[in-house]
């Protein structure tokens, strides 16, 4: 039994590349349309069943191999039809034309987008130093559109030295019109592949040696159209008979369908055990003999296939070692049609006695889509929940959505473990509708007593999986909350999974607690949160998650940050690296996300080297990005060009940011709006920030809450430089003396440095320039230990005259201006009373000997210091201040 | 309105669909319970209730894959 056992069964066959069939006739003309194909992208066979494409194709590709191209094969099938084992047999094809290559996109498959993937395989592509051509022969068989839409992206993207060749019954939706004008695709269509009287002689008479006259290959060939299969099927007809002239005559007075007339001739010549043997098997996709032996109850499944691959009787090997075959496609339907006619209750047994022989060599998916065929789908179910832990483990979600279409509801309806596993499916989809109701109905198994359970008709055929229940709907129902932007209801479900989920569910234990630090986070509770990421990470570490890890990672740092303990930020970053490092498999999702978080650490220390070459790690390994990725990356480069004083640079990389803002879940706590309102007031652009105020609806009277802190200090730094008078100033001071009390309370270190020097503007606005110079003193104090230089930027110039003050021991220059932050310069004074005359713009210029430009620079700064838009509103402020 | 959809889009249409080539009636089982009359002239007709628009193209799937030239495809008018 053991050396019948197959090896590796499914990826080798395959990936094989079909060997020279004997009897072929040469086919000059066409390889020479194909030997132009060096040239294109894109190589289409597309022609019905039958029609020699995959021969054809094998054909040019021994020819191309003996120059060195490598081939890459993949014959596909209807369960091919999902982008996961779509990719994981093109990856594999690779590796197996070119040891080695995709290997790194092989590893990450499972954690990476497509975009990421192809853009990581494309990159592979273009490091070769050899011709490779990846044939992916039936893709007719692929209706999903992402497939469709990624394969376009390849073909567009491919290096020269690589083509893509496709087989097919039908056209694929990709862009041919566009692909043909550019001169990138080479097609052989139905009419190339016809067999032409000369050819259609070349096979009857000399591949099969039928020695026929010219009148009747001319009356086969008209007959057949040139269809391949059908002269084949007719050749073999014909083989050992006397009366070949009344054959042919008979076939070409036929209306009937040529391949059910022909078969019907061939298997009519069969001895009566090949012919069942034929008919029987014909349930099976692919053959084996101990599989054959399985379903027929004979012993010589090996020697028929032996003698039918001899005898070509329309067997195809699918290995080298002749251990697989299949039927021809055409010839397998007139097989089936036929056995169903004589038999029709055969199939089903024949498919049954299939189902058994997979199950018994270790292939549930092939157990259950036959157990699925018999009609026996409490067998199928069975044989599926079985190899639920499997696939899960290996994330093979594209299998367990499959069997879904397969077994009927009311079977799985009865079966928790089962249909538990059809919403986890459905759900990693994004198919949420329906979730909770299909939650709802298998719970009700679980308020059952075991007797009632039974008495209703549960079935179980794996304990472990009964236990794990509970925890499992929990979870379910926490991430459908998370996504309904319920945080409550989350933490109820994640509660209830650590009550009720068994120690040794690790992953589901374990992303309870990522929940929980979630909301603990959204909530403000920072230091909870951060206990509950820890166990998280963890259980992630003891089972070896470590994306799952670094996702983690960036939210505890974000914390740390929070909390004011920037070091400690530093080192998560520093151990996720090390992680990654560690666990040998080159950079994972999440990587690039350490080395933002680094850069925006380096930043805040004003290390701006550090920064930049953080930024550009990052910036290589784009690829293992999360969700967040892309607006975190452009939010500190953006704080970056601020500390040049590059406003306007800073303002557009915030604005990309904020279209590309996408905090996968986690709280919004510092949104990129509110960052983009800081800048416009050091643009002095009042007008801006104002309009942002107003479309959040923000107040001084707000109650405050953690997750709105961020946007009410910049609302606080928006009314300081308003020049409000002193009943809105005091206002202000009284939110930051609120803000301040909850960021101390809720120990948020880094929002109470920021509010302690927002304080130090509003007293000095005020006029009060020891009190201002005592906030300020106490921002600094705490932001010195941690090394915070950056945390002023958005505080504008006045800050920095006040730090300045306390640096040097000197009183500031006391705002001689008052009731303005910034005063303005003498030059500026001089410009303004200018500009309360009738006198033109270059007038003004003129008059104070200035260029142009000069006098511009000068009236913008004075609007800035004033907090106005325009002249007329420069003059009527400057009246008010009575400058 | 979810009585109108009904009406609209899952009501069984007949569907006429005209090949070349006589196929015997064992192909009945193939085409999902369709009728498979042959035509003079070698023609086959396969025709019946057929579901909704997947359920057209999965029969035209088929014909594809046995390699039966399609001559042509009509909605029966109602009443037939």
């Amino acid at each position: 039994m053991s050396e019948d056992r197959p090896t590796n069964p499914l990826i080798a066959t395959k990936l094989h590349v079909p060997s020279a069939r004997r009897n072929l006739v040469a086919r000059p003309r066409l390889l020479a349309s194909l030997e132009g194909a060096s040239d294109a992208r894109l190589v289409l066979v597309s022609a019905p069943a039958g029609f020699g494409k995959t021969t054809l194709v094998a054909a040019w590709l021994r020819g191309l191999a003996d120059d060195g191209a490598a081939v890459a094969w993949v014959s596909l099938d209807e369960r091919d039809d999902d982008p996961a084992p779509f990719w994981t047999y093109v990856l594999a094809a690779l590796d197996a034309a070119v040891p080695g290559l995709g290997a790194n996109v092989r590893e990450q498959l499972e954690h990476t987008p497509t975009e990421a993937m192809l853009a990581m395989l494309v990159n592979e592509l273009h490091g070769l130093d050899r011709d490779v051509v990846v044939v992916l022969d039936d893709f007719h068989v692929i209706d999903h559109p992402d497939i469709h839409e990624a394969v376009t992206h390849l073909v567009d993207h491919l290096p020269e030295r690589v083509h893509v060749v496709l087989t097919s019954r039908a056209d694929p939706p990709l862009p041919l019109a566009r692909l043909r004008a550019r001169g990138e695709l080479v097609e052989i269509r139905a009419a190339d592949l016809r067999f032409t009287a000369d050819e259609a002689a070349a096979y009857l008479n000399d591949a099969m040696g039928l020695a026929l006259a010219a009148d009747d290959i001319a009356t086969l060939d008209a007959r057949t159209e040139g269809w391949i299969a059908a002269l084949q099927l007719a050749a073999l007809s014909m083989q050992g008979r006397d009366d070949v002239g009344s054959f042919i005559a008979g076939f070409a007075g036929d209306d009937r369908y040529i391949v059910d007339y022909l078969a019907g001739e061939v298997l009519h010549r069969q001895p009566e055990p090949v012919r069942r043997f034929l008919l029987h098997t014909s349930v099976l996709d692919r053959l084996h003999g101990s599989l054959c032996d399985a379903v027929t109850g004979a012993s010589d499944g090996k020697t028929t296939l032996e003698a039918l691959d001899r005898e070509n009787l329309f067997v195809i090997p699918l290995d080298d070692r002749r251990e697989w075959y299949r039927y021809h496609h055409l010839f397998a339907d007139v097989l089936r049609a036929r056995l169903h006619d004589e038999d029709p209750d055969a199939p089903s047994e024949l498919h049954r006695r299939a189902s058994a022989w997979f199950a018994a060599h270790d292939d549930p998916m092939n157990a259950v889509r036959h157990a699925a065929a018999a009609g026996d789908f409490d067998r199928a179910a069975e044989l599926a929940e079985l190899a639920l832990p499997a696939l899960r483990r290996n994330r093979q979600d594209a299998a367990i959505r499959a069997w879904e279409a397969l077994i009927p509801e009311s079977v799985v309806r009865v079966r928790p473990a089962l249909a538990v596993a059809f919403v986890g499916a459905a759900m990693s989809t994004g198919a949420f509708d329906r979730a909770e109701e299909r939650l709802r109905d298998i719970e009700q198994w679980l308020t059952l007593t075991p007797a009632a359970q039974a008495a209703a008709g549960m079935v179980v055929a794996d304990d472990a999986q009964l236990r794990a229940l509970p925890g499992a709907i929990e979870m379910y129902r926490a991430a459908l909350a998370l996504v309904g932007g319920d945080t409550a209801a989350t933490v109820d479900h994640a509660q209830r999974v650590l009550a009720v989920a068994p120690d040794d569910d690790e992953l589901g234990r374990a992303a309870a607690h990522a929940l929980l630090g979630l909301a603990a986070w959204s909530e403000g509770d920072l230091e909870r949160a951060f206990d509950e990421y820890t166990h998280g990470i963890a259980g992630m570490r003891r089972i070896g998650h470590i994306a799952d890890i670094l996702g983690m990672s960036i939210a505890m740092a974000d914390i740390r940050v929070a909390q004011g303990r920037l070091r400690d930020a530093q080192r998560l970053y520093e151990q996720g690296l090390q992680l990654v490092a560690e666990h040998g498999a080159g950079p994972l999702r999440g990587s690039a996300d350490m080395h933002v978080g680094l850069a925006e650490i380096f930043r805040e220390r004003d290390d701006r080297d550090a920064a930049a070459a953080e930024l550009q790690r990052a910036q290589e390994l784009e690829l293992f990005g999360t969700r967040q990725y892309p607006y975190r990356s452009r939010a500190v480069r953006a704080g970056l060009l601020l500390a040049e004083g590059d406003t306007e640079g800073c303002l557009a990389l915030l604005e990309e940011a904020e279209r590309l803002y996408d905090t996968d879940f986690s709280p919004a706590v510092r949104p990129i709006g509110a960052r983009r309102a800081r800048t416009h007031v050091l643009q002095g652009d009042l007008a801006s920030a104002r309009a942002w105020v107003r479309e959040r609806n923000l107040s001084t009277d707000d109650e405050l809450r953690y997750a709105t802190e961020f946007e009410h200090i910049t609302l606080t730094i928006i009314r300081i430089h308003e020049r409000t008078n002193e009943r809105e100033l005091h206002e202000v001071s009284t939110m930051l003396d609120r803000l301040l009390a909850a960021a101390e309370a809720g120990g948020r270190g880094s929002s109470v440095i920021e509010i302690l020097a927002v304080q130090a503007l509003a007293f000095d606005a005020r006029g009060d320039t020891s009190r201002a110079l005592d906030a300020l003193r106490r921002a600094l104090e705490l932001a010195e230990p941690e090394g915070y230089a950056r945390v002023f930027d958005y505080l504008g110039p006045r800050l920095r005259t006040l730090r300045d003050a306390i640096a040097t021991g000197s009183t500031p220059r006391r705002a001689s201006q008052p009731g303005l932050v910034d005063p303005l310069s003498d030059r500026e004074l001089d410009v303004l009373r200018l500009l309360r005359s009738d006198l033109s713009g270059p007038e003004i210029a003129r008059e104070l000997i200035v260029s142009l430009n000069t006098m511009r620079t000068h009236t913008k700064s004075i609007y800035t210091k004033l907090g106005v838009n325009n002249r007329r509103e420069a003059v009527r402020r400057a009246d008010e201040l009575g400058l | 309105m979810w009585a109108h959809h009904i009406g609209s889009y899952v009501a069984f249409v007949q569907y006429e669909i005209r090949v070349k080539g006589h196929l015997d009636s064992r192909w009945a089982a193939v085409f999902d319970g369709l009728t498979v009359t042959r035509e003079d002239g070698g023609t086959t007709v396969i025709h019946g209730p057929v579901v909704d628009q997947a359920a057209l193209h999965g029969v035209l799937q088929k014909l594809r894959d046995l390699g039966v030239p399609l001559i042509s495809v009509q909605l029966r008018p109602e009443g037939d």
